[in-house]
């Protein structure tokens, strides 16, 4: 395995992160920390509620940590920005915006001349395969359509680093399996660093690099485990999703990660 | 089969016309009949249906006072144009700013509160002793009838904007100016018109009540003159027109409405 020199991209240092919620505070990130190298694919997954969009939020500028710190390039994050892209739950697509004006919002504020604009979102919405819905409405569309515009909107504008909290809860299993391709396939050619929320164990192997194991709350990192590890799947962005799932290596680590959630879930009763 | 829903269709449109026009044409039969037929009221209690229609019609070419009909339509036309005129551009820029800077919401609320619950009518001596009895007072009492459920509206829509779209919109690169102009404002758009709508409800009272307490002219002053005359048919024709301008007036915004909304869920 060639091991190139590779920089920290993301990084947070003991961040905790304390909510209020009708009077009552509570701790929703308990001192936790993590590094994300530059052109690195990590997965969250962990129990309901055990703080894991809030960590993101951190490195998205949208929440600011109680203590510690978070980092991109060494440099401390005080708020958005543009070199964050997050791809949220909830698509928050803008409504009253046709498909290609969607994906050309972040555009205009990079100070993209129009031409360039065009064949950006030309090339971007047939990466989502969807040519002939430029001019279609989010009201219109599907919810994997609009989820798949929600990931373009953000690719277009060409952040360094991808924040994608549970893109695909939403949608059926099917249109799930699809889109998990595409990323997968957008993931090689549009190298990028990622961080992504899921609930599926399936997809956090399909997907990452690194699968980061959550506890229930308050949120701390209970186990990281490296997919890539002694090579054990090697090509598996470049396979069918459903030929990765039967594997005999698949399934042992899908076996080691549910076992750890497993026991987070009855240890805490948060059944 | 698809045919035979479309012709169900059809048929049910068509029975709904009819029995809207029979409807109207029932309550004019009624109201011949208590006056007309019956006697029950007389002409100058009540004033039969066809006196009321003789009267619209002569008054089109007779003046009452110093106008013709359509005069007094065109003054309370005008009235109440430059009335929703000005509310408008005063409410929806003073509640976007409202909406989003919260220390001029702290600093108007308390004001805006105080004034919000006083009747636009409770204003018309005060409007009269500032602009006297011409164009100004009656444009005053209308602008404040429509100013206040524009603003409150125009400022909750604003306040309330679902934060996702403005988190996407921050994550994207775009900074506060952007984001109020081409998220914020383009999202209220859908309250900022319902309140324009009862705004503009209530604006037509406001013309009304202006025009029955100072104007020599406007078809609340015809509402007047017909009690002040016992001419009751000069009364209901100024309530029919003032109908029939706000059934208009409503009409036109929620064809706005629809065009700047097109984008809602149906």
């Amino acid at each position: 395995m060639n091991e190139e020199q590779r920089s920290d991209k993301l990084s947070a240092q003991n961040v905790s992160v304390m909510f209020e919620k009708d009077d009552k505070s509570f701790l929703a990130v308990d001192d936790v920390s993590l590094t994300i190298q530059e052109g690195e694919f990590v997965v969250i997954v962990g129990p309901s509620g055990c703080g894991k969009t809030t960590f993101m939020n951190t490195f998205a500028g949208l929440v600011r940590p109680g203590k510690g710190k978070v980092f991109m390039d060494g440099e401390e994050i005080t708020g958005p920005s543009a070199e964050r892209g997050v791809v949220f739950q909830q698509f928050a697509l803008f409504p009253w915006k046709t498909v290609k004006e969607n994906i050309e919002f972040g555009l205009k504020y990079r100070g993209i001349p129009k031409e360039q604009r065009d064949e950006t979102i030309r090339k971007y919405v047939q990466l989502i395969k969807l040519e002939g819905f430029e001019k279609s409405y989010p009201h219109e569309l599907s919810g994997g359509m609009k989820q798949r515009v929600a990931i373009a909107r953000v690719y277009a504008n060409r952040p360094q680093v991808l924040l994608m909290d549970e893109p695909f809860g939403a949608l059926d299993a099917q249109t799930r399996t699809i889109m998990q391709e595409d990323l997968s396939e957008m993931f090689l050619t549009e190298k990028r660093t990622v961080l992504f929320i899921t609930h599926s164990v399936d997809e956090a192997i399909y997907l990452g690099d690194r699968v980061v194991i959550m506890t229930a709350r308050p949120g701390k990192i209970k186990k990281i485990i490296d997919i890539t590890r002694d090579n054990l799947i090697p090509d598996r962005r470049r396979m069918r999703y459903d030929e990765v799932v039967s594997l005999k290596e698949f399934l042992d680590l899908k076996g080691e990660i549910w076992g750890l959630i497993k026991a987070e879930i009855l240890e805490k009763h948060i059944l | 089969m698809a045919r035979y829903w479309e012709s169900l269709g059809e048929k049910i449109y068509q029975e709904k016309i009819i029995l809207s026009i029979s409807s109207v044409l029932g309550f004019l039969f009624l109201w011949y009949l208590i006056t007309d037929l019956f006697g029950f009221m007389p002409a100058v209690v009540l004033p039969s249906p066809e006196k009321v229609f003789f009267t619209i019609y002569e008054k089109i070419s007779v003046p009452v006072g110093e106008e013709k009909l359509f005069g007094h339509i065109g003054v309370s036309l005008v009235r109440i144009l430059v009335g929703v005129g000005i509310a408008l551009g005063l409410a929806i820029p003073l509640g976007i700013l409202m909406g989003w800077y919260e220390d001029l919401d702290s600093l108007a609320s308390p004001i805006i509160e105080v004034l919000r619950p006083i009747p636009p009518i409770a204003w018309i001596p005060l409007a009269i002793l500032w602009f006297g009895i011409g164009l100004g007072s009656k444009v005053f009492i209308i602008a404040i009838g429509v100013f206040f459920p524009t603003l409150i509206n125009t400022h909750i829509g604003v306040k309330f904007v679902d934060p996702l779209l403005i988190k996407a919109a921050q994550t994207l690169g775009a900074k506060d100016k952007n984001i109020l102009w081409e998220v914020v404002v383009p999202a209220s758009i859908p309250l900022i018109v319902a309140g324009v709508r009862i705004g503009v409800g209530l604006g037509m009272m406001c013309l009304v009540a202006a025009e029955l307490v100072a104007a020599s002219t406007g078809l609340g002053y015809l509402i007047m003159l017909g009690g002040d005359d016992l001419k009751p048919e000069l009364s209901i024709t100024g309530m029919i027109l003032i109908g029939i301008l706000g059934l208009i007036a409503d009409r036109i915004i929620l064809g706005v409405e629809r065009r700047v909304i097109y984008w809602k869920k149906e």
